[in-house]
């Protein structure tokens, strides 16, 4: 579904991502965990072009993310690519139904009537069906972060990427998003997860990978990477976490 | 005193709405229709030219940038001037009073506008350009459906204060002799003669009241929109509007 090969990217002289060469199978969950700063964030942000790679190659459901496409193929693999930020970024001025039903509407096409009774699915599937006309800053961190989600559903994405979705979240409305991420999972959605949260990642995904420097360090089970990791890098930063 | 309202008994009418209708229209009526066609007209090439510093490309962005240094560099009575000796050369006629200071007030607010505009733009989240072309918006559809509808309404403040500038920048429009406020003041005093301190004081007042009218209203209209983000009846506290209301950096 989402295959890397030998991925590398500069920001000026730092070299933010070296080698990757991965790959997301259809209907896997990936969680990728590391260290601030060695490249997660950067790395899921290359697939639907939110960041430019200087080399390689980014295949996304056939369509290759990297070659110098014109704009109008970026706006389509970017539909096609559900996308969760960290900072929720909803838009402030729509109820959470407009928010929801605007790709629909202006990307895809779909008649107001059509997008409305999808998104008012999708809010049920999030459990946010009651507050549709709410605006964002009416909604708590977690509602905002579950219209989010349904937001980036609607436009039907064969894969969703999550970029750290519940860091900015106060600790307990971190659980409601996880859940809603869960039943994804459970139905087979394609995900790639960026996350700080280790029971999540031991006990949906199917594959963790490990980055350190811009670089996959490790990439195993779940079950492999929290009782043995190999990598001396992975044993520290797990040790780190146990601690706290 | 008395003469103070023995002039604005005799002269309101030429005050308010010059020599029209038997005449062309004038005094007050002139500046508020010339300041509100400036701020109209000049609205969507101000949109253009904050688009354009704010695209990336580096020849729109420096090209917006020159024409906002350049207009921000002249004073405006010389590009009355200018606009007054260039525009009947360059169209082969003559064009009424009005019509240059139109001309001339569109292309001098355009740059301050044009820069309320970009800092609008420029304060909201890089978090909401990035999700709307996430979903998939085009450029026009993240702008039309996501950035402006928040830079503008968080340019609103601005927007008024500006129109207030704008109205006070028509009073120069007596030096190519328009028939507004100010010009219809100096015809008052021209028949008066004695009482030139009276007469200028009511002008000053009358700029003030309709000033200080508009800066109120915009304050209302921030509050009502305000109101109605929140719902009506909705008890709780205020929602943010746009993604970074707070603070749009004033030019």
């Amino acid at each position: 579904m989402i295959i890397f090969s030998n991925v590398q990217k500069w920001y000026g002289r730092y070299h933010a991502l070296k080698y990757i060469t991965a790959e997301v199978k259809k209907g896997e969950v990936v969680v990728l965990l590391g260290p601030s700063g060695s490249g997660k964030s950067t790395l899921i942000r290359t697939v639907n072009r939110l960041e430019e790679v200087q080399e390689g190659q980014i295949l996304f459901d056939g369509f290759d993310v990297t070659s110098t496409a014109r704009h109008q193929d970026v706006n389509e693999l970017r539909s096609r690519v559900g996308f969760v930020f960290q900072q929720f970024n909803l838009f402030p001025h729509m109820s959470a139904l407009d928010n929801v039903t605007l790709a629909p509407i202006h990307v895809k096409g779909l008649k107001r009537s059509h997008a409305r009774e999808l998104a008012m699915t999708l809010l049920e599937r999030v459990g946010m069906r009651h507050k549709a006309g709410s605006f964002p800053g009416q909604l708590s961190g977690g509602q905002q972060q579950r219209v989010a989600i349904a937001r980036a559903l609607a436009m039907e994405p064969p894969a969703m990427l999550f970029d750290e979705p519940t860091s900015a979240l106060d600790p307990e409305m971190v659980g409601e998003v996880l859940s809603v991420m869960r039943d994804l999972a459970n139905d087979g959605m394609t995900m790639m997860c960026v996350t700080h949260e280790m029971n999540f990642a031991r006990e949906v995904a199917d594959s963790i990978w490990f980055m350190d420097g811009g670089e996959i360090v490790e990439k195993s089970t779940p079950e492999v990477f929290f009782s043995n990791p190999t990598h001396d890098r992975a044993q520290r930063f797990l040790a780190d976490r146990s601690k706290r | 005193m008395t003469e103070l309202f023995s002039i604005l008994h005799d002269y309101w009418k030429l005050l308010l709405i010059g020599s029209y209708p038997r005449g062309p229209l004038g005094g007050l009526a002139m500046t508020l229709l010339l300041s509100a066609l400036s701020l109209m007209l000049t609205f969507p090439l101000s949109v253009l030219l904050a688009l354009a510093r704010t695209s990336g490309r580096v020849s729109l962005v420096r090209l917006s940038a020159a024409w906002v240094a350049v207009i921000r560099g002249i004073p405006l009575v010389m590009l009355i001037f200018w606009v007054y000796f260039l525009v009947p050369l360059l169209i082969g006629r003559n064009i009424s009073g009005f019509a240059t200071m139109l001309c001339t007030l569109i292309i001098y607010e355009s740059a301050y506008i044009c820069e309320i505009i970009r800092a609008g733009i420029q304060a909201l989240p890089q978090g909401q350009h990035e999700a709307g072309r996430a979903l998939g918006l085009n450029y026009i559809q993240c702008h039309l459906r996501v950035i402006l509808p928040q830079a503008l309404f968080n340019t609103l403040p601005s927007m008024l204060n500006q129109f207030v500038s704008i109205i006070k920048e028509t009073s120069l429009g007596y030096v190519i002799n328009v028939q507004e406020l100010t010009f219809a003041a100096s015809q008052v005093n021209g028949q008066v003669l004695t009482f030139p301190f009276q007469i200028f004081f009511i002008l000053a007042a009358g700029y003030f009241l309709v000033c200080y009218a508009f800066t109120r209203l915009a304050h209302l209209l921030e509050r009502s929109i305000q109101r109605k983000r929140l719902g009506q009846g909705h008890e709780g506290p205020p929602v943010p509007l746009a993604a970074s209301p707070a603070d749009v950096p004033q030019v």
